[in-house]
């Protein structure tokens, strides 16, 4: 299935191309966007699914550290070329207009 | 995190209804002693009326790691900030957050199911108070979508070795 290239994929992919060899996770990536939490996981999901996006459980010990481990994201190769030519393509508002437009449609 | 403090709270809730199951039944029992004389009627529905309230009264252990066949690793209210200020023991809106957000992981395959906890477990543990129930919300509203769409691609996955190569 095609990836569909709604707002708030947009908004993942910019925080994720913002410094594609930069790993991000789910609050980094909630924070940046706007978007919810369980609004993100599955757009990060289905860009994993495709192949544009890698993620890995970070090595620590929770207990030391005394939080869980996180899940990183990052941009493969192919997903920062994709991801770019793809932004690219698509009309593109306003950094403010697609966080109005998510906080209003993404984070119910 | 203090079960027993919380436990006696709930004793303390309970003994209201105890004391009404008991003189519900002793009431009855008289307008029935005095309606239609008879003995057998009396230690039948003393038993009936001690039964219910010893069933009720009963507050069995709580059970670390419930819930969740895949959580067994966790114990308590879930989302491990094991320095949190707002843990409110057991029966608290946490646990039941944590509680909601483990059943909705079991409508998706095993493996997602795991991953989207711990992920949300991960997340909900350093979000500011103020923003958890936002979060948790969010969570929850789309976990069946994303429990359709990982049991759709499990289904694939697994029909895919077993299609059948014209030639």
């Amino acid at each position: 299935m095609a990836l569909r290239l709604t707002v708030q994929v947009q908004l993942v992919l910019q925080a994720l191309l913002r410094d594609p060899a930069t790993e991000m996770y789910g609050l980094e990536l909630s924070e940046e966007t706007g978007l919810q939490p369980g609004t993100a996981y599955p757009i990060l999901l289905r860009l994993e699914h495709e192949g544009w996006v890698a993620s890995r459980w970070e090595d620590i010990d929770p207990r030391a550290e005394k939080r869980p481990a996180r899940r990183y994201y990052r941009l493969t190769a192919g997903g920062a070329a994709a991801a770019s030519a793809a932004l690219a393509a698509a009309r593109r508002p306003t950094g403010t207009a697609l966080r109005r437009l998510a906080e209003g449609g993404g984070a119910a | 995190m203090m079960p027993d403090i919380d436990r006696e709270e709930r004793r303390k809730k309970r003994a209201p209804v105890i004391s009404s199951i008991i003189c519900g039944a002793l009431t009855v029992t008289v307008l029935i002693q005095l309606l239609s004389p008879g003995w057998q009627w009396l230690p039948l529905a003393v038993g009936i009326a001690a039964a219910t309230a010893v069933g009720v009264s009963i507050d069995p252990p709580g059970r670390p790691g419930t819930g969740h066949p895949r959580a067994g690793r966790r114990s308590g209210s879930g989302f491990s900030g094991r320095d949190r200020d707002d843990d409110d023991g057991p029966g608290g809106p946490t646990a039941h957050r944590w509680r909601m957000l483990v059943m909705a992981s079991l409508l998706m395959p095993r493996s997602a199911g795991h991953r989207w906890l711990a992920e949300a477990e991960s997340l909900l543990s350093e979000i500011t108070a103020a923003r958890r129930g936002a979060a948790i919300r969010s969570y929850m509203l789309s976990a069946p979508r994303l429990a359709a769409v990982t049991w759709a691609r499990t289904v694939l996955r697994q029909a895919r070795p077993g299609r059948q190569r014209p030639g």
